[in-house]
C-alpha cells in the first residue's frame, strides 16, 4: 500500500484497525479521480528571519507572537513561506457528488487531504536536496493554526507570496483557504542539520486525537 | 483614439511596474498602489521611462486599487486613482519627445478574492469594487480601461460588465494561462475567448505568468478563435528564485527576438509584464516596426461555454439535454414548488453521465418567481458541472437575470420571428453575449413549407445584424411538428433544415420528441427521425440522454459518420453490454444485508422483491430499522468507520426511495416527520460534516430542512420561527466561524426559546459547546441521531 492511501485510511479514522474492501476500491477510484481534477500549484519565497523581544519573530514584514513556532524554529536564520493548492477542480468534484455519494465525498476528501500532503512532501524533499548543496538545512513544515500559531496570519502570508495571483489561493472574510484544498506553511532553513524528527501529527500536544499517526 | 489605430498597426505596451517598484524599495506584501500617494516621483519615473522607451500605452499603478484589497488601510481609492493618473499624465509630458499620440490604460487587477461558488465573494459584490475604480479612473481621464491577469472567468465578466455599464471607454481585457492553456480557475482558451468577445471587450489577450516563448502556442489557439485584437504581454521568461529573490532571464534582445514573433503570428499590441523593464521595451520598440502589424482576421465558430468548458457546434452533432424542464413531469413540478433544488442537480448530474455536452434549464411555471429560481438553479448547476447552459425562458426578466449571472457564454433559448420577440433578446445578446435560437415562427404563426421556415430564419439574422449580433451566433430551429396530425410534418422539417444550413451557413438545433406527439410507442419514431435529422444538418438535438434508444442513433450516427475516431465512443458506449447483465442477475441477498453492506444496486433490487410479499411499513420495520441500527452500533463501537457507515446510508436511502414510491402507489402517507434544520454557520464554508449528518437524519425518518453553508443567523431564525423548528444543527470547522455559531445561538433564543441547538465541527468539543450555550454537542453524526431520537421521544 503507498502512503497517499495509508494516510487517506488514518484521515478517515480507521486507526489501528485495518480497512475494508469496499471503502479500499472507494479509495482508488478517489484518487484516480483526483488525478484528472485535481491541480497541484505551489508558490514560495523565502525571508530572513528576525527575532525580537517576548518569543515575537518577524517575517519580512509579518510580525508574529508564538511559542510553538519559535520552537519549531529553533536554530533557524531563514524562512521559506509557502502556499500550496490542489485547485478548484478538486472542489467541483467534492461538491458533485454530495449529491449522490456521500461515502465518496468523505474518501474523497481525505484522499484529497492525503494527496496534498505528499504533493508538499515530495517538494519539501526536492528542495531539502537543493539547499543542502548550499549547506542549508530544512525544518518540518509548519502552519498557521498549529499550536499557538494564530491562523489570522493567513492573510498577510497569502498578500506576501501574491498567493492569488499567482497560483489562485484567496482568502473568505472569514479567514478560511480557498480553494479548500490548500496549505499555507513556514518552512524554518538552518546552517545547522538539527535532529528533528518530531513532524506534523506527532508534534501535537493532543495526544488522545483518533486521527494520531 | 485608442479604438481606431486598434488593430490597424502595431501598438506597444508599457512593461513591469511592480519588479521596478520592489527595485525602489517596496517591500513584498505591502500595496503597490499607495505609492501613488507616498513616492508619486518615483511613480512618474518610471511611467517616463516606459514613454522614452516608445510605449504608446502606459497603465496606471492601480493594479490592485480596489476596496477590497484597500479594506481596513487608510488611504481613499480616490485619491489612489487619480494620482496614479496624474503622475502617467505627467509622464507624458517629459517622457514623450516625438508627435506620436499616447495613451493612459485605467490598469485593473483581479480583487485578489475568489468569487462565489468556489469563493465567498458574490458576483455583485466583485462588480461594485471594479465598477467605483473604473468610475474613478474615467473622472481622471484614462483613456481605456485595461482588465488584466484575470485568472477567473466569472470575475472577469464583472470587471467587463462594470467597464461597459459604468464608464464609456473602450475595454481591454487579458487573461493569465498557465503552460497548458488553463486559467487557474480551469477555463480553456475557447471559453475564455467566448466570454470576452460575447461581452464585447474591443481587444482580448494573455498577460503574466510566464515569458513570450511559452506565451507562443496559447496566441496561436487564441488566434484560431478570436475576431478582434490580441494584446500579448509576456513576463521576462518564467519566474525564477535565488537566495529569497525572483528573477526573470529573457534579456531586452532575447525578448525583442521573441517579440517580433509574435507580432508577425497576429498579435496587434504588444508590450511586458512582470521583469521586464524599459530595457525591454525599448529594444521590442526599436525591433518591431509599426506596420509590421497583421490584421485580425474574423472566425465564424459556433462557441458556447461554462466558466471551464466550451463547446464548439460544429459538423459533429452535440446533445442538448432536455430534462431540466417542468413540462409534462410531475416530479420535477413538485420539486420546483418544494424548492427541492437537490432533485433539479441531480438531474442535471444525471444527463452529464449519460453524455449530453449542453443541458437546457427552464424553470418556467405559472406559481414561482421564474427570474429567481432561474438565477438560482443556474448558479447551482455551474457548482457542480462545468456543461455550458441552454437558458430556456419565454420571460425576459428571467432571461437577462441569468444570462448576468452566468459564468461563461451561455446558448439562449429563444427568439423568433416576432419583432416584439426580437426586440426583447437581441439587446440582451448585445450586452451578455450568448448564442442564440432563432424559432422560424412569427407573426403569422409556423410556415407550412420549408420556404416559409427558411425566410423567418433568414429575418431573424437580418435584424440581429443591426445589434451586431453575428449569424455564427444564432442557431436556427425550424421546428419538429407531430406526424400524427402533419402528415408531410418530419419532410417539411428535414427539408428546412437542409436549406436553412446551406443558404445561411448557420447551426441548426431541433427539439427532437415533438415529432411523434399522440403516437404509440414514441421512442422508435423519435430515434430514427433524430439519425435523418443529423444527416439532413442538424448540429444540436435537444434530446434526453437517458434515453437508450436517442443515444444509440447518436452514436450509431456518430460512428457511422466518421465523426467518432476508431468507434472509440461507440465502443466504450456499447463494447461490454452483455457482460453487465450476466454480473446484475447473479446477485441474492436480503434487503437488511445489501443496507448493511451499504450495496446500493442490491438494496433497490431487494427493497423490490421485498415488495412482493410484505407492506412497506413492514419492510422498514423488520429490516430497514434493525439494519440501520446495526450499523450505527458497530459505528460507535469503532469496529465500522465513517465511510461505511455513509455507504450504507446512501443504500438506505434508495431502498427508501423505492419503499416510499410503493407508500404512495398504496394511497398511504408517511408518518408526519419531525423538521430539523440543519447549518453551515455564516462564515463556514465546508459542509461536509453537515451533509453526513443530513444524510443519517434523514435515514432515520426525519424532515432535514438544509439551509446549506455561509448561513446568516437572521436566516436560520427566520425559518426556525416559520416552520416552527424543534431542533436546530450548526457545524463550524474553525474558531473563526464559532463566533457565528454563538450569535445564532443567541438568536435563536430570543425569537424561539423552546428551540433546541446541537452543535458539531472540527473545532467543537464539550467545552466550547457548553460556552457558547448550545444545548448538545455532537462528536460524530450518530450523536446527532441519537440526540434527535430522544428528543422527540422515539
Amino acid at each position: 500500500m503507498d502512503t497517499r492511501t495509508k494516510e487517506a485510511i488514518r484521515y478517515l479514522g480507521y486507526g489501528r484497525h485495518a480497512v475494508d474492501d469496499e471503502t479500499l476500491r472507494l479509495i482508488r477510484s478517489s484518487f484516480q479521480e483526483l488525478d484528472q481534477a485535481a491541480d497541484f500549484r505551489i508558490i514560495y519565497r523565502i525571508f530572513d528571519l528576525n527575532r525580537k523581544e517576548n518569543e515575537s519573530l518577524e517575517i519580512g514584514t509579518m510580525k508574529v507572537t508564538s511559542k510553538s513556532l519559535n520552537r519549531n524554529l529553533k536554530g533557524c536564520e531563514q524562512i521559506v513561506l509557502l502556499g500550496g493548492t490542489l485547485g478548484t477542480g478538486t472542489d467541483l468534484l467534492l461538491r458533485r457528488y454530495t449529491l449522490t455519494d456521500m461515502a465518496k465525498v468523505v474518501v474523497l476528501q481525505a484522499c484529497a487531504a492525503a494527496m496534498l500532503e505528499e504533493e508538499l512532501d515530495i517538494w519539501q524533499e526536492a528542495r531539502k536536496e537543493e539547499w543542502k548543496e548550499e549547506g542549508w538545512y530544512l525544518r518540518p513544515r509548519f502552519s498557521p493554526g498549529y499550536g499557538d500559531f494564530s491562523i489570522c496570519h493567513q492573510s498577510e502570508i497569502l498578500r506576501m507570496l501574491d498567493a492569488s495571483k499567482s497560483i489562485g489561493l484567496t482568502l473568505t472574510d472569514a479567514g478560511m483557504l480557498t480553494p479548500t484544498k490548500s496549505v499555507t506553511a513556514l518552512i524554518g532553513r538552518s546552517r545547522t542539520d538539527a535532529a528533528c524528527h518530531r513532524q506534523g501529527c506527532e508534534a501535537c500536544e493532543k495526544a488522545d486525537c483518533q486521527y494520531r499517526r | 483614439m485608442i479604438r481606431e489605430r486598434l488593430g490597424k498597426e502595431l501598438l506597444y505596451f508599457d512593461g513591469g511596474m511592480g519588479t521596478l517598484l520592489q527595485a525602489k524599495g517596496l517591500k513584498p506584501g505591502e500595496l503597490p498602489e499607495t505609492w501613488n500617494l507616498t513616492h508619486p516621483d518615483d511613480i512618474v519615473d518610471i511611467h517616463r521611462q516606459y514613454y522614452e522607451a516608445g510605449s504608446d500605452i502606459v497603465l496606471t499603478n492601480t493594479f490592485g486599487a480596489n476596496a477590497l484589497k484597500f479594506q481596513g488601510t487608510d488611504y481613499a481609492l480616490k485619491d489612489v486613482v487619480e494620482a496614479a493618473v496624474h503622475h502617467a499624465r505627467k509622464a507624458s509630458e517629459s517622457g514623450v519627445t516625438d508627435k506620436r499620440e499616447v495613451y493612459i490604460g485605467l490598469d485593473v487587477g483581479p480583487t485578489g478574492k475568489l468569487l462565489k461558488p468556489m469563493g465567498d465573494l458574490d458576483f455583485e459584490e466583485a462588480y461594485e469594487a471594479f465598477a467605483e475604480v473604473m468610475r474613478y479612473g474615467e473622472e481622471a481621464g484614462v483613456d481605456f480601461i485595461h482588465i488584466e491577469t484575470m485568472s477567473d472567468t466569472y470575475e472577469v465578466k464583472a470587471a467587463v460588465l462594470a467597464a461597459k455599464e459604468q464608464t464609456s471607454l473602450p475595454v481591454f481585457a487579458t487573461m493569465i494561462f498557465d503552460e497548458k492553456g488553463k486559467l487557474l480557475t480551469g477555463g480553456d482558451v475557447p471559453a475564455v475567448v467566448a466570454l470576452l468577445e460575447g461581452l464585447r471587450v474591443d481587444a482580448l489577450g494573455i498577460n503574466c505568468g510566464m515569458g513570450p516563448e511559452q506565451m507562443l502556442p496559447i496566441l496561436k489557439e487564441i488566434l484560431t478563435y478570436t475576431s478582434i485584437p490580441v494584446i500579448v504581454k509576456p513576463n521576462a521568461g518564467l519566474p525564477k528564485q535565488k537566495d529569497g529573490e525572483v528573477w526573470y532571464d529573457v534579456d531586452p534582445a532575447q525578448f525583442a527576438g521573441f517579440m517580433e514573433e509574435i507580432a508577425k503570428e497576429g498579435a496587434c499590441v504588444i508590450g511586458g509584464c512582470c521583469g521586464t523593464t524599459p530595457e525591454h521595451i525599448k529594444a521590442m520598440t526599436a525591433q518591431i516596426q509599426r506596420n509590421q502589424l497583421r490584421p485580425p482576421v474574423k472566425k465564424d465558430l459556433t462557441v458556447v461555454s461554462s466558466y471551464g468548458k466550451a463547446v464548439v457546434l460544429g459538423e459533429k452533432p452535440i446533445i442538448i439535454g432536455e430534462r431540466i424542464n417542468p413540462t409534462g413531469k410531475k416530479k420535477f413540478k413538485q420539486a420546483l414548488k418544494e424548492h427541492d433544488l437537490d432533485y433539479i442537480l441531480r438531474e442535471g448530474i444525471i444527463q452529464q453521465d449519460n453524455g449530453a455536452h449542453i443541458l437546457d434549464v427552464n424553470v418556467g411555471l405559472p406559481d414561482i418567481d421564474e427570474s429567481a429560481m432561474m438565477c438560482e438553479v443556474v448558479q447551482e448547476l455551474q457548482s457542480i458541472i462545468n456543461l455550458p447552459l441552454q437558458i430556456d425562458t419565454v420571460d425576459p426578466k428571467a432571461m437577462e437575470a441569468a444570462m448576468r449571472i452566468y459564468n461563461g457564454k451561455p446558448m439562449i433559448n429563444s427568439v423568433n420571428g416576432k419583432q416584439e420577440s426580437m426586440d426583447a433578446v437581441f439587446p440582451l445578446i448585445q450586452r451578455y453575449g450568448g448564442t442564440v435560437v432563432g424559432l422560424t415562427i412569427d407573426e403569422n404563426g409556423i410556415p407550412a413549407t420549408a420556404k416559409g421556415r427558411v425566410e423567418i430564419a433568414g429575418k431573424i439574422i437580418r435584424e440581429a445584424e443591426k445589434y451586431g449580433i453575428d449569424k455564427k451566433d444564432i442557431v436556427i430551429d425550424v421546428l419538429a411538428m407531430t406526424i400524427s396530425s402533419e402528415p408531410e410534418g418530419a419532410k417539411i422539417t428535414l427539408d428546412a433544415l437542409k436549406q436553412v444550413r446551406k443558404q445561411y451557413g448557420v447551426r441548426t438545433v431541433l427539439g427532437v420528441s415533438n415529432i411523434s406527439f399522440g403516437l404509440p410507442y414514441r421512442p422508435a419514431v423519435n430515434s430514427n427521425f433524430y439519425t435523418l435529422a443529423m444527416y439532413n444538418g442538424l448540429s444540436a438535438g435537444i434530446i434526453n440522454p437517458s434515453s437508450e434508444d436517442m443515444m444509440r442513433s447518436y452514436y450509431s450516427y456518430c460512428a457511422l459518420m466518421n465523426y467518432d475516431q476508431n468507434c472509440e465512443a461507440y465502443i466504450r458506449q456499447y463494447g461490454n453490454r452483455q457482460v453487465d447483465v450476466t454480473v446484475k442477475s447473479q446477485t441474492e441477498i436480503t434487503l437488511r444485508e445489501a443496507v448493511e453492506k451499504g450495496l446500493k444496486e442490491e438494496a433497490r433490487n431487494a427493497a423490490r422483491e421485498c415488495l412482493k410479499g410484505q407492506s412497506p411499513l413492514e419492510i422498514i420495520n423488520t429490516q430497514m430499522i434493525p439494519a440501520l441500527d446495526a450499523v450505527g452500533k458497530d459505528f460507535e463501537k469503532g469496529t465500522l468507520f465513517l465511510p461505511q457507515l455513509l455507504m450504507s446510508a446512501d443504500a438506505a436511502k434508495i431502498a427508501f426511495t423505492v419503499l416510499k414510491e410503493a407508500l404512495s402507489e398504496l394511497g398511504e402517507t408517511e408518518e408526519k416527520k419531525e423538521k430539523i434544520i440543519l447549518a453551515t454557520v455564516k462564515g463556514d464554508i465546508h459542509d461536509i460534516g453537515k451533509n453526513i449528518v443530513k444524510v443519517l437524519l434523514e435515514n432515520y425518518g426525519f424532515d432535514v430542512i438544509d439551509l446549506g453553508k455561509d448561513v446568516a443567523p437572521e436566516v436560520i431564525v427566520e425559518v426556525a420561527v416559520r416552520e416552527q423548528v424543534q431542533l436546530v444543527g450548526l457545524s463550524a470547522l474553525m474558531t473563526t466561524t464559532v463566533v457565528s455559531m454563538e450569535e445564532t445561538i443567541l438568536q435563536l433564543r430570543k425569537s424561539c426559546p423552546e428551540c433546541k441547538v446541537m452543535v458539531g465541527g472540527a473545532v467543537l468539543n464539550q467545552e466550547y459547546a457548553d460556552m457558547i450555550g448550545a444545548d448538545y454537542y455532537g462528536k460524530d453524526a450518530m450523536q446527532s441521531v441519537y440526540y434527535a431520537q430522544q428528543l422527540f421521544g422515539e
